[in-house]
């Protein structure tokens, strides 16, 4: 896996949502500078966006997406970060990290700063263990193994499609948490990568995430925030209930822990109760949804996953809210406008239990 | 709501410490300032005519093989000999709320600051905050000071469930099984986690007795370490055993397991060639044994442990006992175990009620 420079240089895009500025790039500049990046641009198309000197990039505003995928633009979020998701499809790489433009380079313990990428690429290139919970987490960790008890045949693990980062400093909690605990920080920093079992959902955050996208990137859509829709806040959540089951279906596993970044901004909990209100609700259904999806033997790829995902999305919680069906119906055309950029990709196939 | 950083209650008369030794108790020195409170119940496997110095100032009861025998009669031979197994004897015999169990070679370890640290203290704080089988917490236990749920997490999740097992780790020597201890002798978990969490519904583990604590009264009856030791065509697997019929039961009845914090600092290698003869079996009835325990449903009118247990050892006797003999004997026994348990605990309502 150590290679003569930066690992998977020409095989991973970074992909950032932004509004304002990209001037957090200076602090992860020694990390981020050999790798290619995708600036998503949110908001209004005719500001500019100043990247710093020194990096390769292609950005993309909404004039520029609308210009690529025409009506199926329609698909992608629009004054919301959800808009990253457009990254995802148009990057040609194998590997996508994403990342919050709020988000910095952290320390471990010892006070050394932590390379968020390459973290996320050792869970990605090793294996997944979601059939089993092993006691000391992830078996592939240097120093570390499975434990007496866990059977031999599992040992082998399958391929890793997603490596969910987590955060120091300001955690990730949601408005009602943020209203009662405003002055919370997280600070334990927990030395451990571990699979999500098989079988077990989780709330997917998207500001330091990285996954396979040949194995599960079309799963990764963000669904319709923003502007002229009811919800927001929700757009990392939808892709990663999505993402659990096709997963847990195709046989791919979904690591979370290490590595930690350093989160600055605490968004403010008020315009968040605003963005969660419908979500606090809905959610009571979704998450009984995606606990009880199942996904018929036939459907062997990714875009077949979620193309069925979409059916069940508009049959059983279309009766939710009219907005379900339009989710559904835009889950369509995510798969389809990704199958347009990327023809002939049948993603995550044939991957059996 | 996650816990306020509160003093922990010592629940001096509500757990026992069971510990399982042939040798001596000489490690109880180290833990004297954590376990002194505590009553222990020592459990002494091998010879009965050998005297177990127990350190002076403890508060204790023992019980050897003749003991086990006298108190237990034709029901005894459910209680393994020459293994550490026996233990359990310790578990059906205590009459507290609380057990915690460690094994004889293992110590306080110290944290990263350097702070030694109060196992059984953390123990307590996993058993008496709830779990959360349903969802995974990406922040871990929500419980714990100075964290909570993350975003996304349904707040009609958020009360948890009671927790009925706190399964604590080790540093130094892991608990590795004999082929990863010949091809890995010299590996040591240096790495200190700090985290505690939930083992989600549906996924079992394999659980280690080295440094467990659990709630009898919720889980108790499920805790039996099978047949092991003398005369017996496996060892080591006492304590998975129990974990996946734990586990079983645990999903069933809505009861939660927690693994992670505490560490102890566990100092003795066991042989590695001793090791292979005891799990050579197990090696291959493990790859049928966990897709058997992945696959059971027990029946909605299971609704306490013992109810649970006793139609696990059915199942076990109908889809193992083709394996080998051994689950045939071993069903038996669990129900043996189960005729014991209530002989010991008349009474007393019945473990675990479903909710």
């Amino acid at each position: 896996m150590a290679s003569a420079g930066p690992a998977l240089k020409d095989e991973l895009d970074i992909v950032i949502p932004t509004i304002r500025n990209l001037d957090f790039l200076e602090m992860w500049r020694p990390f981020f500078q050999p790798y290619h990046l995708i600036i998503v641009q949110d908001g209004d198309p005719s500001k500019t966006i100043k990247v710093p000197d020194g990096f390769q990039y292609d950005l993309y505003n909404r004039n520029d997406i609308n210009k690529l995928l025409g009506p199926k633009a329609s698909c992608i979020s629009f004054k919301d970060s959800a808009c990253r998701c457009f990254g995802y499809m148009v990057s040609k790489k194998k590997y996508i990290y994403t990342i919050d433009d709020d988000c910095f380079v952290a320390k471990n313990p010892s006070g050394q700063d932590i390379n968020a990428l390459e973290q996320h690429i050792k869970n990605l290139l090793c294996p997944s263990a979601p059939y089993f919970f092993n006691t000391l987490y992830d078996p592939y960790a240097e120093g570390a193994d499975f434990v007496r008890g866990y059977p031999f045949s599992l040992r082998e693990g399958v391929p890793t499609a997603v490596s969910h980062g987590l955060w120091l400093n300001i955690p990730d909690y949601d408005a009602p948490t943020q209203l009662v605990k405003p002055a919370e920080r997280n600070k334990r920093y927990v030395d451990a990568v571990m699979t999500i079992p098989k079988g077990t959902l989780f709330p997917m955050c998207g500001m330091n995430l990285a996954f396979d996208r040949d194995l599960i990137g079309p799963a990764m859509y963000f669904g319709l925030m923003g502007e002229g829709q009811p919800i927001g806040r929700y757009d990392d959540m939808w892709a990663g209930w999505c993402v659990k089951v096709i997963c847990d279906h195709l046989g791919l596993g979904v690591k979370t822990g290490l590595p930690y970044i350093w989160h600055s901004k605490a968004s403010n909990p008020f315009v968040n109760l605003k963005k969660e209100y419908k979500g606090i609700f809905w959610q009571e259904e979704i998450i009984p949804f995606f606990q009880t999806a199942i996904l018929p033997k036939e459907c062997t790829t990714v875009q077949a996953c979620y193309i069925e995902l979409s059916k069940q999305v508009k049959e059983k919680l279309g009766k939710i809210d009219p907005y379900f069906t339009k989710l559904g119906d835009a889950m369509v055309t995510w798969i389809e406008a990704w199958d347009e950029l990327n023809p002939g990709k049948d993603a995550g196939k044939g991957k059996g239990k | 709501m996650a816990g306020s950083s509160s003093v922990t209650p010592i629940l001096k008369d509500e757990l026992d410490i069971v510990i399982a030794t042939v040798r001596n108790l000489d490690f109880l020195e180290k833990w004297r300032p954590f376990f002194q409170h505590y009553h222990l119940i020592i459990v002494q496997d091998g010879d009965p005519s050998k005297t177990i110095k127990v350190p002076e100032g403890f508060d204790y009861e023992l019980y050897n093989r003749d003991d086990i025998n006298r108190i237990l009669g034709p029901k005894a031979s459910c209680i393994s000999f020459k293994d550490s197994a026996c233990r359990c004897f310790g578990f059906m015999v205590s009459k507290k709320k609380y057990v915690y169990t460690i094994d004889d070679d293992c110590f306080v370890a110290k944290d990263p600051s350097g702070k030694e640290m109060n196992a059984v203290e953390q123990h307590i704080q996993n058993l008496l905050s709830p779990s959360t089988p349903f969802l995974f917490n990406t922040l871990y236990d929500p419980y714990r000071d100075g964290t909570d749920f993350v975003r996304g997490y349904p707040f009609s999740l958020r009360e948890g469930v009671p927790t009925a097992v706190s399964h604590g780790l080790w540093l130094n020597i892991p608990d590795y099984d004999a082929p990863t201890q010949l091809v890995k002798p010299l590996e040591r978990n240096n790495r200190f986690v700090d985290a505690v969490m939930t083992v989600p519904k549906g996924t079992l583990f394999p659980m280690c007795g080295m440094n467990l604590g659990f709630n009898r009264e919720l889980i108790g009856p499920a805790m039996y370490l099978g047949l092991m030791g003398d005369g017996q065509p496996i060892g080591r697997y006492d304590d998975m055993w129990a974990g996946w019929c734990t586990k079983v039961i645990c999903d069933h009845l809505g009861y939660g397991v927690k693994t992670g914090l505490p560490y102890v600092w566990h100092t003795k290698a066991s042989s590695p060639f001793a090791n292979l003869k005891k799990e050579y079996k197990g090696i291959y009835w493990q790859e049928e044994l966990i897709p058997f325990f992945q696959a059971v449903t027990l029946p909605k009118e299971c609704t306490t442990v013992k109810k649970c247990y006793l139609e696990l050892s059915k199942q076990v006797r109908a889809k193992l006992g083709k394996v080998d003999e051994y689950f045939n004997k071993l069903a038996d026994a669990m129900i043996t175990w189960i005729q014991a348990w209530d002989e010991l605990n008349p009474s007393k309502g019945e473990a675990g009620h479903l909710n």
